[in-house]
């Protein structure tokens, strides 16, 4: 997965070296400029001197703790985006980390499609607001209001078009039915889980057939993950 | 308790053993002393009123040619000797020791001068006599004696009075020591009661403020263990800590290497030994994360557990997030039947648990088969069951595979052999059971954990 974006500066603050030549290589592969640093006290160097897009933090430096220097980075009002990398798995542990201003969490070890999913995750959440929402064969042009699939427009109700933006939004996540009806609350009445279910059919009328498949969790909602099959 | 293989030393019984021990042994003195100090009274009181007959014998005494005669008819004599509970016998001799008058068998008084008198006690028919005797100015002897029945009696009376009380003093005392006791080793029963409704997790110290000076001691040497055990406990939460980040960094430098390589062209040789490691790789991450889950929900305090109440729906809600694309990956419908419960609890060590359920159940569902999470009220407590079509778990191995490591004989499935050890451990925690089903339509299984089965038993019993 390519993303066609200007080339962001990232730095992976990481002291194992298997680990951080894996990440570094992930990284220039999807066309990021990459700087690492193996030490807290390099890395502190670096943040000091170049304004990065997307900090990669391994909690558990050899000389300095990861939290502090995320403190440090939010103190000086930096805009990056922080990815914590950690060993430990403690609900506290990634509660604090959050408050101090991580966007998100990962526990090793991980895959090299989840770490690629978070970093674009990042990278769109620093990026400027888009007019284009893409995933598989889906685009929708948010100015335009217009939605292709697999390059042929659609036609879509209001309704219609509020969830296929937030099934967009939030590919990948599973949504409830209770979470679908909040968002269509904003703009509309309340909708029942039946009336829910009607609308996805219409819009399952509309988009299948191209190939975009948005699939049913049964009991609990539905998932958008960009998937064709 | 039962089980002892002596009879337990109780300090209550020593105590009260020891007291009545010693209380015989003063209540017996005080018998023997009060029996001697009776006696003597009885003597004092009596000796005047047999002196008497033995005056007034002395004074019918005549001598008739410089021998004694006794000036007293028959009668009088009678009269004289009459009492109303003893018998009393008399005896007179002249100067050279012939008995002139009343009974010949009673022995004579030795060691009297002219015009004395003295009691004496004297062994007369096989009776116990006490016995007045007088020496007068003619050297003759008038004895009288008598029977000790009302001397007895009064002893006996002098006796009882005396003794009863003191026995009751003595019986009293024994009940409060008894009860005293009781009493004093309630602080004792109250540190019991504290630690036996404790679980093995609580290592706080044992209040010491109302402790009494004798128990304190043992409170304070009680709490300093508390404190080392919570020491060591804190050691092994770092250590583990650490282990984690030395374990799992490596492993994710590893797992990174082979999935980048497994991206590029590989010979096809090459390529399956590549995925083969790959496997090997997630498995051995896999186990680090059971063993640190078994490991943390052992050792966490319940001072460290974040106790509150949790919604087992936003649990269950949660672990969707991350478990529809796990079963989507693996061609599984992961589905989701869920009521709002809530249950007293750490939220990690929950959402631990459910991950567990519904890990183990991906693991061993195959592709096109279904996994589903539930929650909700049952008999009016809060459960969450996972329900699989995969192939079940015989109901002889259905209490084995709680046991760690144990893996289902025949399953070819790559799990640890942890999961459910996992779930049952925090199923203790929080006073839930565990229990294996069979689903309604026969295929499959259905593992339940039930909230507050535990505590609604224990209530029943």
């Amino acid at each position: 997965m390519n993303t066609d974006r200007l080339p962001m500066r990232i730095i992976v603050i990481e002291d194992d070296p298997l680990l951080a030549e894996g990440l570094v290589n992930v990284l220039n592969r999807a066309g990021h400029a990459v700087d690492h640093a193996a030490t807290g006290a390099r890395a502190e160097a670096a943040l000091k001197s170049t304004e990065y897009d997307v900090v990669v933090l391994d909690l558990g430096l050899p000389d300095r703790d990861g939290l502090e220097l995320l403190r440090e980075l939010r103190a000086r009002r930096s805009h990056a985006s922080v990815l914590v990398l950690t060993a430990r798995d403690a609900v506290e542990d990634r509660v604090r980390g959050l408050d101090l201003g991580a966007n998100d969490y990962m526990t090793k070890p991980f895959s090299v499609a989840e770490f690629e999913a978070r970093i674009r995750a990042l990278l769109r959440r620093s990026a400027v607001p888009e007019a284009q929402l893409e995933s598989g064969t889906l685009a929708m042009d948010l100015s335009a209001k217009r939605a292709r699939v697999g390059g042929r427009p659609i036609e879509l109700t209001s309704r219609e078009w509020s969830m296929l933006e937030l099934f967009l939004t939030r590919a990948g996540h599973v949504l409830s039915k209770d979470r679908i009806s909040e968002h269509l609350l904003a703009c509309d009445e309340h909708l029942s889980a039946n009336a829910i279910e009607v609308h996805i059919s219409r819009l399952r009328a509309k988009i299948e057939p191209e190939g975009a498949r948005l699939r049913t969790v049964r009991g609990f909602g539905y998932l958008w993950d960009g998937a064709n099959d | 308790m039962t089980s002892a293989p002596r009879a337990r030393q109780s300090i209550r019984r020593r105590l009260v053993l020891f007291l009545v021990t010693m209380l015989l042994l003063l209540v017996g003195a005080a018998a023997v002393i009060t029996y001697f100090v009776a006696v003597r009274a009885a003597n004092d009181a009596y000796d005047r009123s047999l002196l008497d007959p033995a005056l007034d014998l002395q004074q019918n005494l005549r001598m008739v040619d410089g021998a004694p005669h006794l000036d007293l008819p028959p009668k009088a004599q009678e009269a004289l000797m009459y009492d109303q509970a003893d018998e009393v016998v008399f005896q007179i001799r002249a100067p050279d020791g012939t008995v002139i008058a009343g009974v010949s068998d009673l022995p004579a008084a030795a060691e009297l001068t002219h015009g004395q008198h003295r009691f004496y006690d004297v062994d007369y028919r096989e009776q116990n006599l006490r016995v007045a005797a007088l020496l007068n100015a003619q050297n003759v002897l008038v004895q009288v004696g008598e029977t000790r029945h009302k001397r007895n009696r009064l002893v006996g009376e002098i006796l009882v009075a005396e003794l009863v009380p003191t026995l009751l003093v003595a019986f009293v005392s024994i009940a409060l020591a008894w009860a005293g006791i009781a009493h004093g080793l309630a602080p004792l029963a109250r540190v019991r009661t504290e630690l036996l409704g404790r679980s093995p997790h609580d290592l706080r110290p044992i209040p010491n403020d109302a402790a009494p000076v004798e128990i304190a001691p043992v409170v304070d040497a009680f709490n300093r263990l508390l404190s080392r055990l919570s020491e060591a406990n804190a050691l092994q939460q770092r250590f583990l800590a650490n282990a984690a980040h030395q374990l799992r960094t490596p492993l994710a430098g590893l797992q990174m290497h082979l999935e980048l390589q497994l991206r590029r062209e590989q010979a096809p040789e090459v390529r399956a030994e590549l995925e083969r490691l790959h496997k090997a790789t997630l498995r051995t991450g896999h186990m680090t994360k059971q063993l640190l889950a078994l490991a943390k929900a052992e050792s966490t305090s319940d001072a460290e557990a974040a106790v509150q109440p949790v919604d087992l729906y936003q649990c269950a809600e949660a672990a969707a997030q991350h478990w529809v694309p796990v079963a989507i990956a693996r061609r599984i419908d992961l589905g989701f039947a869920l009521e709002h419960a809530t249950v007293q609890g750490d939220p990690s060590l929950l959402t631990e648990l459910l991950d567990n359920l519904i890990d183990n159940a991906l693991r061993y569902t195959p592709e096109g088969g279904a996994v589903t999470v539930q929650c909700g009220m049952r008999q009016s407590m809060p459960f969450v069951a996972v329900e699989d079509t995969g192939p079940g778990i015989p109901a002889s191995e259905r209490d084995r595979v709680f046991e760690r490591f144990h893996r289902v004989a025949g399953t070819t499935s790559e799990g640890t052999g942890l999961g459910l050890a996992i779930v049952r451990e925090i199923a203790d925690r929080h006073g839930a059971r565990v229990g294996i089903e069979s689903p309604r339509n026969g295929q499959g299984t259905c593992v339940v954990v039930l909230f507050g089965a535990i505590a609604e038993a224990k209530h029943a019993g």
